[in-house]
Order: C-alpha cells, then sequence, then structure tokens
C-alpha cells in the first residue's frame, strides 16, 4: 500500500518533470535532500563508553543496505561494513549460521553487530537463541507505533525482544474485478469482502466460479499462508509431537477438494502455470498477497498496455495474514550497541525517516501514525486496483494479523506440507503416502520431532 | 655379471624412485591440508550423534553403527529407503550415460575419420559442448518453460491431438525421470565427445596408416587399432561417469524442488544425503549416506576397471 | 579385375555418401538440440521481467538493450569486474589442475618405487568419495583457519584432483611409450626437464580437454565461492547471478538474470575455442619422430 502510494508520488514528481521541463529538476529533488537526517535521538551524542569502528552487518541483498545509505547518518568515525550474501541455495543462512557461530574466535571490529532476516529465514530460531539480545535493554523501548506482529515476530518465547522490521507486509484477497462482477455480481471491495468473508463462503463460491468457467487460485498452495497464519496451536508441542492445527485440516481439505473439482491448478504459487493466469486472458479469480506482490510480482498484469492491469482490487478475504518483510536482529556480539539501537529506533520511530520509506521507496512502514496519515488522503488511489486507495485497506488489516503458535520447525514443515499434499491431490500418491513422505521429510529435517 | 647388472639396475630404479616421491609429492600435500581433514571428518562423524537444533548443537554422542541401522531400518510400508534411491540413482544413472557414451563414441569416431572429412568441425564440436557452458539451474529454468502445463511442448502435442489435455511433466514418475535422463545427457555428451576425440587424436598416427596400408577395413581399424588404444580412456570416461552418476544431485534436486517427486521416485542418494545436510547439518546420518555411497561406488568401479582391464589383456 | 575394382569403388563411394548423409543429419539434429537452449536464453534475455513469467516464447522482444543497460548498471553488481574475477579463478584453476595432476600421473606412471601401488590405490579410493559432506567441513575449517575472503582455498585444492589424474594417467597409457622416456634419459636429459620439455607437449590434447572442463566448472562453482567470498570487489560471476536472483521484489529482474547469463556464456566459449584448437591429432607421432 505504501509501496503503490509511493509510486503514485513518483507518477506525479515525473509528471511534474515533464510539464515543468528540464528546468523543474532544481525544485523537486526527490532524493537529493532525503539523507540530510537530523539525527533525532540523542544516540550520538555522547558516546560515554568507546565503542567499536566497524559495524558489521550481514544482509542477503541491497534493499536495506539502500534505505539505510539514504536516511540514516552513520557516526562519525565508524565504518560500516556490508556482508552480502545471495539467499540461492540457502547459502546467506550457511554462512551467517557458521559467522554467529564463530564469533568467539574473531576480533570485535569483524563481530556481526546487525543481521537481517525474513520469516522464511525462520527468524523464531533467531529470536530464540543466545545469538540476538534484549533491545529494550539497550534503549529501544517504543513499540507504540509499531504493528504488534512485526514486534511478536522478532521476540523469544518469554517475550524479550530481539530486533525490530523496517516494513510491514500485511496480505490481503486480490481478485479480478471484471470476474467478480461475472461469479458475484459486484466487484466493490465491501461487497465481495462481504461474500467471501469466511472460508465456507469462499469454498462455496469456488463453485460458481467454476460453473461460469473460472479458477477459484491458481494454485493449490495460494491460500495456504492464510491458513498457517492463523493456526490456534503450534506444529511442534512442548514434549516434541507434530500435531496438526484445525486451520491446517482445513487447508488440507480445501486443497483437496478444489484440486478434485477443478477449481484450481495444481502447481507452487511461482511457477508459470499460475503466473500466467495472471496475464490478460487468465481465468483466476483470487489471489492472496501484499502490495510488493501485486504491484511487482504479478507479471504483465501490470503492464498498463498488455496485462489488465486496473482490473483489481482488494479486500481482507476469510482472514488476516502476511506475507515478506525484513526484519533487523541485534547481534549479541555488537560492539556498537548505542549506534545498534539508534539504527533500530529510527527505522520505526522516526517520523521523517518512516515519511520518507512511504513516500518515495514504496514502502509499508512499520509506524501506524505515518501510515494512517497517508491512507487518510483523499487523493489518493492506486490505479492498477482501479483506484481502490489500498493503502486504507492495509492500515485495517494490519491491525488483525497474528504472529503467534510459530516454531523455529515451521518454514520447513510448511513448505514440505505443500509439496507431499500437492502429490496426494494430483492423484499420484496415496494419502498414506503422501503424509509418510511429508513425515519423513520432517525427520530428515529434524531429527528431534516426532512425527506419528 | 649378471648379479652385477641387476643390482646395477635396483641401484638406478631407487635413484629414480625419488623422482616419483617427487613428482607425486604436491598432489598430497595439497590432499592432505585442504581435503583429507574433511573427508576423514566424514567417515568419523558417521558413529556420531551430532546435528542442529535450530542454533543448538546436539552432540557428538558417539552411538556406534545406530546410524546405518537406521538407514537400513525398513519403513511402515517396508520398503527401506536408501536401497530405493539407490535403486533410483542407478536407473537415472544408465538411463542417461547408456546414449551419453554412445552418441559421444559415434561423434568421436565421426570427428576423428579422415574419410567421412566432416565438414564445419570447430562449430559442431563447438555447439555439442555449449550446454555444458549453461549452469544446471539456469538449464533447469529453460526446461521448466518448455515442459509446463502451459508451455509449448504440451501445445504442440495438444495440438498435434497426441494428448486430449495437457500432460504435466513433472508430476509422472516416468517423465520426470526422461526428463532428468534427457537433461542430463545434453549437459553431458559434448563433453564426452571431447575426452574420446583427445583420446583418439593420441593414437599414433602410423598405426592406422599401418593398419589401412594392409588393406583393414573401417570397421576393422576401429575394433582392431582404435578400441584396444582407446581401452585406457574409455575406461576412464565409464569410470568417471559411473562415479558422477552416482552422486547426481543438482539436475534432479533443481528439476524436482529437492522433493524427489513424485512419491521420491526421482530422489538420488546424494539429495538424500542433502536432506540431512541442508536444515539439520546432521552430520552423523549424511556421514553415514557417504559411506554406503562410498563403498557401493567402489564396488562397482572395481568391478568395471577388473572387468574391462581383463578384457584389454 | 579392373571391372571390379570399379564397381568395389563405386560402391564404396555410395557408402560413403549414404554415411555422410546420416553422419550430417546425427550433427545437425544435435546441434539443433543444443543451439535450442541458446536461442531461448538469447529470446528470454531479450523480454521484460512481468513478460517472462508468461512462460515460453518462440521469438525474441524488444528488450534486449535495456536488460543489457539494466544488467550492466546494477548497482549491486559489476559485470566487468565479476568477469575478471571468475577469469583469473578459473584460469588459475585450470592451470594448476592441469599441471599437477600431469605430474602427478607422471610420477606414478614412469617410476617404480616402493609406495607406487598404494599411492595410486589411494587416489583412486579417494576419487569415489562424495565430497558433500567434506565441502560443509571444508568451509568450517576454512572460516576457523581466517580463509574466508581470499582465492586461495577456491583454487589451491584443485592441486589435488583425482579425477584429472586419473585422466592424465589412463591418456599417458595410451599413448605415452616409455621408449620416449627412456630416450631422453640417454641423451642425458633431467627428470624434471624431460617432463616439462618432453612429456608435457605431447600431453598437449589431454591437458587442453582438462584445462577447458577445470575452467568451465570452476567458472561456474556457486557453493564454495558464495560461502568464501563476501566482499563486493572479489565476487565471482555466479555470485552476482545468485544475488540478481535474490534482489529484493522491487528490484527483481528475470530479464536482467537472463541477460548477465547469457552474457557470462560468451567467455567460456572463447577460451573453449581457443583451447579445443590443441585437441589435434598426431602430437605423439610427431614427438616420437622429434
Amino acid at each position: 500500500m505504501k509501496k503503490a502510494l509511493a509510486l503514485l508520488l513518483a507518477l506525479v514528481m515525473v509528471l511534474s518533470l515533464v510539464a515543468c521541463g528540464d528546468s523543474a529538476t532544481g525544485t523537486t529533488e526527490p532524493k537529493g535532500d532525503a539523507p540530510v537526517v537530523e539525527n533525532p535521538d540523542g544516540g550520538e551524542e555522547n558516546p560515554a563508553v568507546e565503542e567499536g569502528k566497524v559495524f558489521n552487518i550481514y544482509a542477503w541483498n541491497e534493499e536495506f543496505k539502500g534505505f539505510f545509505e539514504k536516511y540514516y547518518t552513520v557516526p562519525e568515525g565508524v565504518t560500516v561494513n556490508w556482508i552480502i550474501t545471495p539467499n540461492d541455495g540457502g547459502a546467506y543462512r550457511n554462512k551467517l549460521d557458521e559467522a554467529l557461530l564463530n564469533q568467539e574466535n574473531v576480533p570485535a571490529d569483524e563481530k556481526i553487530d546487525m543481521f537481517l532476516l525474513e520469516v522464511d529465514h525462520n527468524i523464531v530460531q533467531y529470536a530464540n537463541s543466545e545469538f540476538t539480545q534484549d533491545i529494550q535493554a539497550l534503549g529501544v523501548t517504543d513499540f507504540s507505533n509499531t504493528y504488534p506482529y512485526t514486534v511478536q515476530a522478532a521476540s523469544d518465547a518469554s517475550g524479550v525482544v530481539k530486533g525490530v522490521s523496517f516494513q510491514c507486509c500485511p496480505a490481503a484477497l486480490i481478485y479480478r474485478r471484471s470476474i467478480a462482477k461475472d461469479v458475484l455480481g459486484t466487484d466493490d471491495p465491501a461487497e465481495v469482502q462481504a461474500l467471501l468473508d469466511s472460508w465456507e463462503k469462499f469454498n462455496a463460491v469456488a463453485a460458481d466460479a467454476k460453473a461460469k468457467g473460472y479458477y477459484m487460485t491458481a494454485s493449490d498452495a495460494a491460500t495456504y499462508r492464510v491458513f498457517s497464519d492463523n493456526v490456534t496451536a503450534p506444529w511442534v508441542d512442548e514434549a516434541g509431537n507434530l500435531q496438526f492445527d484445525a486451520q491446517i485440516d482445513a487447508w488440507k481439505a480445501q486443497a483437496k477438494e478444489f484440486s478434485d473439482k477443478g477449481y484450481t491448478i495444481n502447481t507452487g504459487i511461482w511457477d508459470e502455470p499460475c503466473t500466467a493466469q495472471m496475464f490478460a486472458d487468465g481465468k483466476t479469480m483470487c489471489y492472496f498477497g501484499p502490495a510488493w506482490y501485486f504491484n511487482f510480482s504479478m507479471g504483465n498484469a501490470q503492464d498498463p498496455e498488455k496485462g489488465c492491469y486496473g482490473d483489481w482490487a482488494i479486500t481482507m478475504g476469510p482472514q488476516a495474514h502476511f506475507w515478506g518483510g525484513t526484519w533487523l536482529m541485534a547481534s549479541a556480539s555488537s560492539d556498537n550497541p548505542t549506534m545498534l539501537a539508534d539504527i533500530m529506533d529510527t527505522f520505526i520511530n522516526d517520523e521523517e525517516v518512516c515519511t520518507n520509506l512511504v513516500a518515495n521507496e514504496a514502502q509499508f512502514s512499520n509506524n501506524q501514525a505515518v501510515n494512517a496519515k497517508f491512507a487518510a488522503d483523499p487523493e489518493y488511489g492506486n490505479d492498477f486496483l482501479g483506484g481502490q486507495n489500498d493503502v486504507a485497506v492495509f492500515v485495517e488489516l494490519a491491525k488483525n494479523i497474528k504472529f503467534e503458535n510459530k516454531t523455529i520447525y515451521d518454514q520447513i514443515i510448511n513448505e514440505q506440507l505443500q509439496s507431499n499434499w500437492r502429490e496426494y491431490c494430483q492423484g499420484n500418491v496415496t494419502e498414506e503416502e503422501a503424509m509418510a513422505n511429508f513425515y519423513k521429510a520432517i525427520n530428515e529435517n529434524y531429527p528431534e520431532v516426532v512425527t506419528p | 655379471m649378471s648379479r652385477q647388472n641387476s643390482r646395477l639396475s635396483r641401484r638406478k630404479s631407487i635413484s629414480y624412485a625419488k623422482w616419483g616421491y617427487l613428482f607425486i609429492a604436491p598432489f598430497f600435500i595439497i590432499y592432505a591440508i585442504f581435503t583429507l581433514y574433511p573427508q576423514l571428518l566424514t567417515i568419523y562423524n558417521s558413529f556420531f550423534e551430532n546435528y542442529r537444533s535450530g542454533l543448538r548443537q546436539v552432540g557428538p554422542t558417539y552411538v556406534g553403527f545406530e546410524n546405518y541401522v537406521k538407514l537400513f531400518t525398513p519403513d511402515k510400508t517396508g520398503s527401506i529407503d536408501i536401497l530405493k534411491y539407490t535403486w533410483n540413482t542407478i536407473v537415472l544413472w544408465v538411463g542417461g550415460a547408456i546414449p551419453q557414451i554412445t552418441i559421444a563414441l559415434l561423434l568421436a569416431i565421426f570427428f576423428t575419420s579422415y574419410r567421412l572429412n566432416i565438414r564445419g568441425q570447430q562449430f559442431f564440436k563447438t555447439v555439442i559442448y555449449m550446454p555444458n557452458l549453461i549452469m544446471a539451474s539456469a538449464f533447469s529454468m529453460l526446461f521448466f518453460t518448455l515442459f509446463s502445463t502451459v508451455g509449448p511442448v504440451n501445445d504442440l502435442l495438444l495440438n498435434a491431438g497426441v494428448i486430449p489435455e495437457p500432460y504435466d511433466f513433472f508430476a509422472e514418475k516416468i517423465s520426470v525421470r526422461g526428463l532428468i535422463m534427457l537433461m542430463n545427457f545434453l549437459l553431458w555428451f559434448g563433453n564426452t565427445t571431447i575426452l574420446l576425440m583427445a583420446g583418439i587424436m593420441g593414437i599414433d598416427q602410423t598405426l592406422f596408416d599401418a593398419a589401412q596400408i594392409d588393406g583393414a577395413s573401417s570397421v576393422q581399424v576401429f575394433f582392431r587399432v582404435t578400441l584396444p588404444l582407446l581401452m585406457p580412456i574409455l575406461i576412464y570416461t565409464i569410470i568417471t561417469a559411473m562415479i558422477g552418476g552416482l552422486q547426481m544431485f543438482d539436475v534432479p534436486q533443481i528439476l524436482t524442488n529437492g522433493g524427489g517427486t513424485p512419491n521420491r521416485t526421482s530422489m538420488t542418494l546424494i539429495m538424500y544425503l542433502n536432506n540431512y545436510l541442508k536444515t539439520s547439518k546432521n552430520y552423523g546420518m549424511a556421514g553415514a549416506i557417504s559411506v554406503i555411497i562410498f563403498i557401493i561406488t567402489g564396488i562397482l568401479s572395481l568391478f568395471v576397471y577388473r572387468s574391462l582391464t581383463r578384457k584389454e589383456d | 579385375m579392373d571391372v571390379r575394382n570399379t564397381y568395389d569403388s563405386r560402391k564404396a563411394k555410395i557408402m560413403l555418401t549414404i554415411s555422410r548423409i546420416v553422419v550430417y543429419a546425427i550433427l545437425i539434429f544435435l546441434s539443433i538440440l543444443c543451439l535450442f537452449a541458446f536461442w531461448m536464453l538469447f529470446v528470454n534475455a531479450s523480454r521484460s521481467h512481468s513478460d517472462l513469467q508468461g512462460g515460453f516464447q518462440l521469438l525474441p522482444d524488444t528488450y534486449l538493450l535495456t536488460n543489457l543497460v539494466n544488467a550492466w548498471n546494477d548497482a549491486s553488481i559489476n559485470i566487468p569486474r565479476g568477469m575478471f574475477n571468475s577469469f583469473i579463478v578459473a584460469a588459475s584453476t585450470a592451470l594448476l589442475t592441469t599441471y599437477f595432476s600431469t605430474l602427478t600421473a607422471y610420477g606414478i606412471y614412469a617410476y617404480n618405487f616402493r609406495l607406487k601401488k598404494l599411492a595410486f590405490t589411494f587416489i583412486m579410493a579417494v576419487m569415489v568419495i562424495p565430497n558433500q559432506v567434506s565441502a560443509v567441513g571444508f568451509y568450517q575449517m576454512c572460516v576457523k583457519q581466517g580463509w574466508t575472503n581470499s582465492y586461495l582455498p577456491l583454487v589451491l585444492p584443485s592441486i589435488a584432483a583425482p579425477v584429472v589424474f586419473f585422466y592424465m594417467k589412463q591418456y599417458m597409457e595410451s599413448v605415452l611409450p616409455m621408449e620416449i622416456v627412456d630416450a631422453a634419459r640417454v641423451d642425458g636429459s633431467g627428470e624434471f626437464y624431460t617432463f616439462n620439455r618432453i612429456i608435457l607437449p605431447m600431453m598437449k590434447p589431454a591437458l587442453a580437454v582438462q584445462m577447458i572442463f577445470s575452467f568451465v566448472t570452476s567458472w561456474n562453482n556457486y557453493f564454495m565461492p558464495a560461502l568464501i567470498l563476501d566482499k563486493a570487489e572479489m565476487k565471482t560471476v555466479p555470485l552476482m547471478i545468485a544475488q540478481l536472483r535474490s534482489a529484493d521484489y522491487s528490484k527483481f529482474d528475470m530479464g536482467k538474470v537472463y541477460m548477465f547469463i547469457l552474457l557470462a556464456i560468451l567467455p567460456v566459449i572463447v577460451v573453449y575455442m581457443f583451447l579445443s584448437k590443441y585437441i589435434i591429432k598426431g602430437v605423439t607421432a610427431g614427438s616420437v619422430k622429434g
């Protein structure tokens, strides 16, 4: 949503540039003045304790590096060292884990000060380890404006906060307006929401969509995150036994029913049979995703000339959920605690920085007050969504997101359930075989988990 | 006299022996520094419980042969996983390697034949090696696109009326295995061709000339001159293809997204090993699987080496 | 007699033509298969990111130059630098591995010494150990020893390459008569001199073959370099490609990825064409006579 807003602002700026001709460049300078952010909190003013000269940040891409270099003023005398390892093939996690385990053996200036994670990197595992530290003790104490789930995600089991997210990624049900009109008789977000606000309704509508020649979703896994973000019990109980939450059982039943009845396609969410459905001649009504998904990852649907630009809209759908987001984790071995705390505080509480993230960087910030400002703008609308104000939708939606009942095993278990269950849905294996393969995969990855 | 002679020659061979040691020394020194220690550790680890749960290290605790016992314990359906994956690996290897070596041998003969005198050799030789230059991951992306249910192969088959509805190549055992074999073949046949070609070209040309003067047919030349002299290189090709085949990993891993789908029928031994290493860094189980792969490959290689060298004699 | 001869030669001519047709047909078929992959890479490198999600397309689009410019200007990577780094690593690996493997093979092939059999058996045995597990141990060792951000742990281990050694050994058995070594000794050539000046030139085709293979393997190597190298100015091509692929959604662009994959192949083709010139006939015969 923030992203959409920023896109819009960018568009306005480009238009004004075009309108005013070359001479206008000097007056707008969207980026030029951004880096000059006064240090808001006293962090650097009294470096009472001598701190390290090198600040080491581990990351897998340059997204945050870009924001950091623009909006954060590094204290004098400190060099920021970025250790960037691509995600491909698990290289980032391998690198990070070895480095964390080897912290005792390296000199202070080589110790990790901060590392970046996303949920798919198993953030729970790091938050619960001794390699991260309590940021409240470091002085980051104001979480009044952050979204609660982003704080939960970076907290350990006893509620100690170990990091913050500089962005928030609430996800919505994204539907194709023209298909919704055909199937539901309306494309108005509020009316569509009323017709799809529970899984019973969603599953029933799928039959109507099929009757009219449409798919409800383009992948059997499209709805998985929605279910799994709302479980009421963790995958693994305290005794180490695998257990199935009712939400997970509901997804399994839905995936099987949708496959058997032809309401969906047996493919992964990033595979071509799914993404090709987003093109103009696609026949799929519903996708699930956050702003980055529909603004950047929906193929040529985003191309006003080729696709089905403007034929989309969003609503919360059956349940709230989120997808993505990057967390800044405080490394326990940091020798720059003041700067570490200052960075974290800046990216969640500094109004100017958060505003810049929304306005210039297409981010939905982790600051509710700043986001609300943009949501209330009556002029704002996202053309991709037919002029709908997506920020307003997300501001409401984000309040309902939960980050509960998560375990360090979730990522692998979720992945494996989806792929093994798909084989059953396709009819290649029996249910027993699918589940047996699922349990095998869990035990290969986690010998300590007790499977049925 | 003769005694003196033999003493002399012994002294001579002893004096040359030091050169032998000297020449092989760099290999062994570097091997000892960089590779031997991790490899010995692999074997050692196979007798320990040693893995990570999250960032918490479990073990190492000595467990004797427990990891091996676990590997050979039948699951609920009565099948023993590691045997299933060994069989998968052998099927996938043989299916790719037989055409690969056969075609490569044919091509190598074509390219080196005076009689055929192929034009545009440099072009063909470059083109058939080119797939080897593409990273396997990039090659797989192309395969995904080509054989997807909305891809051109399905389009062609649908339009030709061969199939009534899109066929999911990545869901059926036979097509997944077929694609893995095809991809491995495409990636490696050019490589094998070049190996064999260099082998044939290394053969002393005068032997061919002599055979021709004696009136030997080209088939005779091949079986009487080329093949026997090429034998060492052919043995090399077969054995290394076998070692590579039993360690097959990247192609099936990427094409099945690590799952060895469907129903783990394209799961190879190294993919199985990788499952244990990837998340839990389970050196105990991974070590045990390595040792088993080592034993299987060792026995097969020895068998192939012995039977081929005997034939040569 | 004469009649039969002409008949025979005509028959032989027809047979030759037929076999030529068959051979060319096979070659052209295989070439099309191989080139098709490259055609697809090229087509994909000419398409926009959003369009690529739609799947296959037979004909190129208009984004070739855009993708090239975007890839070239991407701030997180430096294509010429990456190519240079990759070249340094791959070329040193290729040189070291072929030279020392040949040296080792020659040591085993040409000399008799007490541990010869043991040494040979050892190398053959370690050749069949899967290296996946020891790769992790190797990396941990590098971290402990502080060998990260250096090309040495990527290059030096190639001195001990059992597979290349085995090839050299087999090649020697196939083409290298011991008489040549003896003749050199009679001429008073030192052992080291014999190896460098007489043996190596005779091994040219084998050296070229293994140099190509090790160059390509090293050029495309991702796993270990990804762990060892993290300084931007030291990264090799596969790391940069991986970095493009793990870019955040707003910068993620498959068009750039395909473009870089395509670009990364070009230098290797040049190296291949250069080295494959040395895979030629008659080296042995020539040097025996010489």
